[in-house]
C-alpha cells in the first residue's frame, strides 16, 4: 500500500521534470553573450569589474572614475551610433571569485563588452569571455593576454608590463653605462610576476650588462627595510617596482630614511602622481616613472576633451592622475570599436572584436605612447611605446616620449 | 499533520529510517519539487549562484565532519580545496585522465594530504590545533604560488569544458547541466555524511569531540578516529575543490586563500556545528548573504549612493555582525532555529 503511494509520487515527479524540461528547452539559450545587441535606441550595456576598495584600490578607484566619466561625456555628445552607453559598474575588491560572480551577472544582463581590472581576474575570465564572445579590456597588461590564439577576446590597450620592463631595462643600461645591478620588487601576485621572467630573458637576449634579481613584496608590511637590505647585499643601484603606488612610495621613503643610493624605476601602476604625492616631493625627487598614459598636465591633443569635460563638471583637471586618464582612454578605445561595429552592422561581441581587429589605428591624441593604438587578427597588443618620466619638484616631467623596447 | 503523541517504531527497518513521520516526508517531497523546478525558473546568473552554493554545501559538510562532529578546529579548508582543485586539474589537463577519474583521484589525494596535516591533531587541541592547521593552509598556499611547474609558470591553469566519456557540456545549457551534476553529487555527499554518523565510526568521532579521555577509556582508538576524521573530511573538501576547478574552468591560487577557510568556518558556525543540515543551511545562507546585500544596494542605490560605494566594506561588516549575533543569540545556528520553529508550530498553542 505504502510502496505504491511512493511509486506514484516518484512517477509524478519524473513526469513533472519531463514536462518542465520540455518548456525549458524553448528558452534555454539565454547563455549566449553576443546575441544581446538589441534594437537601436536601446542603451548599449557594458559591464565593469572595478577595484574600489581592494588591494589595488588606490589606482583602481580613479581608473573606474575615469571610465565612468568617459561614458558620461560620450553620452552627452551623442553616444555610440545614437545609442547611449549604459555602464554597469561594481566593486569586486580584488577578489577573483567576486569577479567571476560579477561576470556571470553581466553576462545575464546582456552586456556586449566587459571592462575588467586585475591580472588575476582577467586571466581567470579569459576563457569564459572567449566562449561567450565578449570583448574584454582590463587594467592588466600581461603579455599572455595579447595573443589571440590564447585569449581571442582580450585586448591590451597599452604596452604590456613586459614591454614596459624592457623599456625600463634599456633605460637603466643606458643611464648607468653598463655594469649596474637591478633589483625587481614586484607585487606578490600574477600581476606582479607578469614581467619578471620576460625582463630576465630581455637582459640575456639583448646582452645588456646588468645584474637582475627579483624579490616579491610581501603584503601588510610596515616598511621594506628588510627587502632593501637584501637588494643592498646584491649591490643594486636600480630598483624596478611592479606594484601599485602606495607600497612603491613606502620603498622610496625607506630608501630616503636609510640614505641608500638607489634609484627607483616605477612601472605603470606606480609610475604616477599618486606615487609622488604619497612619497612626498622631496623623497620622490629623481626617481623614474615608466608610464604609457600621458598625465593630464602634459596637455597632449587627446587631453582636450578630458579637460573640457572636467571643467564643465566644475573639477580641477590637475587633480586627476594618470590612472584616471587610463580609464578614460581604455573606455575610449572600446567605444571606438563599438562605433565601428555599428557602422558595419550591429553592436555585438563578435562584431566589436572584428571592428577592433580591422579598423586600423585608433588615434589617442598622443595620450598612449606615441599616440596610435592598433590591433590586428594576429596581435591584440595595442601599442609598444611608452613615455618615461622623472619626478621633479613633485611633478611628472617627461624624459622621453614614445620609448619602445 | 503531527498530532501523534510520539514516534513508536514497530520494526527494525522503521527505526533505521532517516525520516519517519509523514510531516518529514512531506517536507522532503516539497524540497525535491523545489530542487527539480529550480533550474527552469531561475535565470543563468541565479543558477550560477545556486551552483556555487551546491559546491559550498559539499565543502561545508566536509568541514563540519571535522570541526562540528570531531571537535578538531581547522583553518586549512582553503588549502585542502586547493589540493583537490590542482590535483584534479593537473590529472585531467596535463595527464589526460578522464575527468570523473581525475576527480576521484583528487578526492583520495586530498584525503591523504589532509591526514598528513591532521597528524599534529594527535598531540594538539583547540587553539593550538587551529594554529597548526593555519600552518597547513600557509604551506599549501606557498606551494601553489611558488612551484611554477604546477602552472607551467603562468600562475593559473585553464581547464577545458567538462567532458564525460566523450560528452562535452553544451555551452547553451552550461549552468543547467552543471546544476544537475552538482545537485546529484551534493545529495550523495549529504546523505553519505548523514549516514556516517549512524555508524560506529561516526559515533567514535562524536565521542572524541565530547570527551577524548572518556572516549579512549571506552576503547576508542583516538589516533585512528582523529586521523580518519581528517581523511573523511578532507575527502569531501577535495571533491568540492575539484568541482570548483572544473566548474570555473580556471584554477588560480587567489581562489583558495585563508579568507576561504574563514568563510567556510563561518558557514558551519552560522548553520550549526555538529549538524549536517546545519552545514547545508550555513552554506546557503553565507553564499547568498553578499549577493542579497548587493541586490539590495542596487535597489536602494539611487537613494543611498554611499551604500554601493562602500559595498565590500559593508558586506564584511555584516558578515562579522552575523557571526557575532549567531554566537550570542543561537550558538547552535540556523539548524537549531529551524528545529525551534518546528517545535513551536507542533506544540502550538502550548509552550511545550
Amino acid at each position: 500500500m505504502k510502496s505504491t503511494g511512493r511509486g506514484a509520487f516518484v512517477a509524478s515527479l519524473a513526469a513533472l521534470a519531463l514536462g518542465l524540461s520540455a518548456c525549458g528547452s524553448d528558452n534555454g539559450d539565454g547563455g549566449g553573450g553576443g546575441d544581446a545587441g538589441g534594437d537601436s535606441g536601446e542603451p548599449i550595456k557594458v559591464g565593469m569589474i572595478a577595484d574600489l576598495t581592494g588591494a589595488t584600490g588606490d589606482v583602481g578607484a580613479p581608473y573606474n572614475e575615469g571610465m565612468l566619466a568617459y561614458v558620461d561625456w560620450r553620452n552627452e555628445n551623442g553616444g555610440v551610433a545614437d545609442r547611449e552607453i549604459e555602464a554597469i559598474s561594481n566593486d569586486y575588491a580584488y577578489e577573483v571569485p567576486q569577479a567571476e560572480q560579477l561576470y556571470k551577472q553581466y553576462l545575464n544582463d546582456g552586456v556586449v563588452a566587459v571592462q575588467g581590472w586585475g591580472t588575476g581576474d582577467t586571466e581567470a575570465l579569459h576563457t569564459k569571455v572567449a566562449d561567450d564572445e565578449l570583448p574584454f579590456m582590463s587594467g592588466s597588461f600581461a603579455e599572455s593576454l595579447t595573443d589571440p590564439e590564447e585569449a581571442p577576446y582580450n585586448f591590451v590597450v597599452a604596452p604590456t608590463y613586459s614591454d614596459q620592463m624592457r623599456v625600463a631595462l634599456n633605460w637603466i643600461a643606458e643611464d648607468s653605462g653598463g655594469g649596474a645591478e637591478v633589483a625587481v620588487f614586484h607585487h606578490d601576485s600574477p600581476f606582479g610576476q607578469a614581467p619578471v621572467a620576460d625582463g630576465e630573458a630581455w637582459v640575456s637576449e639583448e646582452g645588456l650588462d646588468l645584474g637582475y634579481q627579483a624579490y616579491a613584496m610581501p603584503g601588510g608590511q610596515q616598511n621594506y627595510v628588510g627587502l632593501l637590505s637584501q637588494a643592498q647585499s646584491q649591490g643594486a643601484e636600480y630598483i624596478v617596482i611592479q606594484n601599485v603606488a602606495s607600497p612603491a612610495a613606502q620603498v622610496a621613503k625607506d630608501i630616503a630614511a636609510q640614505n641608500l643610493d638607489m634609484k627607483i624605476v616605477c612601472l605603470n601602476w606606480c609610475g604616477n602622481e599618486l606615487f609622488i604625492d604619497t612619497a612626498g616631493a622631496d623623497v620622490a625627487e629623481g626617481h623614474m616613472l615608466v608610464q604609457p598614459f600621458a598625465p593630464i598636465t602634459s596637455e597632449k591633443a587627446g587631453h582636450e576633451e578630458m579637460t573640457a569635460y572636467l571643467e564643465e563638471q566644475g573639477e580641477d583637471p590637475a587633480s586627476k592622475g594618470t590612472s584616471w586618464v587610463q580609464g578614460w582612454m581604455v573606455m575610449h578605445v572600446m567605444a571606438e570599436g563599438m562605433e565601428k561595429a555599428a557602422e558595419d552592422g550591429e553592436i555585438t561581441g563578435p562584431a566589436i572584436r572584428e571592428a577592433l581587429e580591422t579598423m586600423g589605428a585608433i588615434d589617442t591624441g598622443g595620450v598612449i605612447g606615441e599616440g596610435n593604438i592598433e590591433f590586428s587578427a594576429d596581435s591584440h597588443r595595442g601599442s609598444t611605446s611608452t613615455g618615461i618620466y622623472t619626478a621633479e619638484g613633485g611633478e611628472m616631467v617627461e624624459v622621453e616620449a614614445g620609448a619602445t623596447p | 499533520m503531527a498530532t501523534a503523541t510520539g514516534i513508536y517504531h514497530r520494526t527494525y527497518s522503521s527505526e533505521l529510517r532517516l525520516r519517519s513521520t509523514r510531516a518529514e516526508l512531506f517536507r522532503l517531497g516539497l524540497m525535491v519539487v523545489l530542487l527539480v523546478v529550480l533550474p527552469f525558473v531561475l535565470d543563468n546568473y541565479w543558477l550560477s549562484i545556486v551552483n556555487t552554493i551546491l559546491i559550498a554545501v559539499i565543502g561545508a559538510v566536509g568541514l563540519n565532519i571535522l570541526v562540528g562532529y570531531t571537535g578538531q578546529i581547522s583553518l586549512g579548508q582553503g588549502g585542502f580545496l586547493a589540493v583537490g582543485a590542482y590535483s584534479s586539474a593537473l590529472l585531467s589537463e596535463r595527464m589526460g585522465m578522464p575527468v570523473p577519474l581525475a576527480i576521484a583521484f583528487a578526492v583520495v589525494f586530498t584525503a591523504v594530504i589532509g591526514t598528513f596535516f591532521g597528524l599534529p591533531g594527535l598531540r594538539l587541541k583547540g587553539l593550538y590545533l587551529a594554529i597548526a592547521t593555519l600552518a597547513s593552509q600557509q604551506i599549501i598556499e606557498f606551494i601553489i604560488r611558488r612551484w611554477g611547474w604546477l602552472t607551467e609558470g603562468r600562475g593559473y591553469i585553464t581547464l577545458d569544458r567538462l567532458n564525460v566519456l566523450g560528452w562535452t557540456l553544451p555551452r547553451e545549457s552550461f549552468e543547467q547541466s552543471w546544476y544537475w551534476i552538482l545537485l546529484v553529487l551534493a545529495a550523495i555527499a549529504v546523505m553519505a555524511a548523514r549516514n556516517l554518523f549512524r555508524t560506529g565510526l561516526g559515533r567514535s568521532f562524536m565521542a572524541v569531540r565530547d570527551q577524548d579521555i572518556a572516549a579512549e577509556a571506552i576503547g576508542i582508538n583516538l589516533t585512528r578516529a582523529k586521523l580518519t576524521a581528517f581523511a573523511v573530511s578532507s575527502g569531501f573538501v577535495g571533491l568540492a575543490g575539484a568541482l570548483t576547478a572544473h566548474y570555473t574552468e580556471t584554477v588560480t591560487w587567489e581562489a583558495f586563500t585563508l579568507n576561504v577557510s574563514i568563510m567556510y568556518l563561518a558557514m558551519i558556525i552560522v548553520g550549526g556545528l555538529g549538524s549536517i543540515a546545519g552545514a547545508v543551511y550555513g552554506a546557503v545562507f553565507m553564499s547568498l548573504l553578499p549577493v542579497l546585500i548587493r541586490e539590495l544596494a542596487d535597489v536602494v542605490g539611487p537613494a543611498a549612493p554611499w551604500l554601493s560605494a562602500q559595498l565590500p566594506a559593508i558586506q564584511n561588516a555584516i558578515f562579522g555582525l552575523v557571526i557575532i549575533l549567531f554566537l550570542i543569540i543561537e550558538p547552535r545556528g540556523l539548524n537549531r532555529l529551524w528545529e525551534r520553529a518546528k517545535e513551536y508550530i507542533r506544540f502550538w498553542p502550548f509552550r511545550y
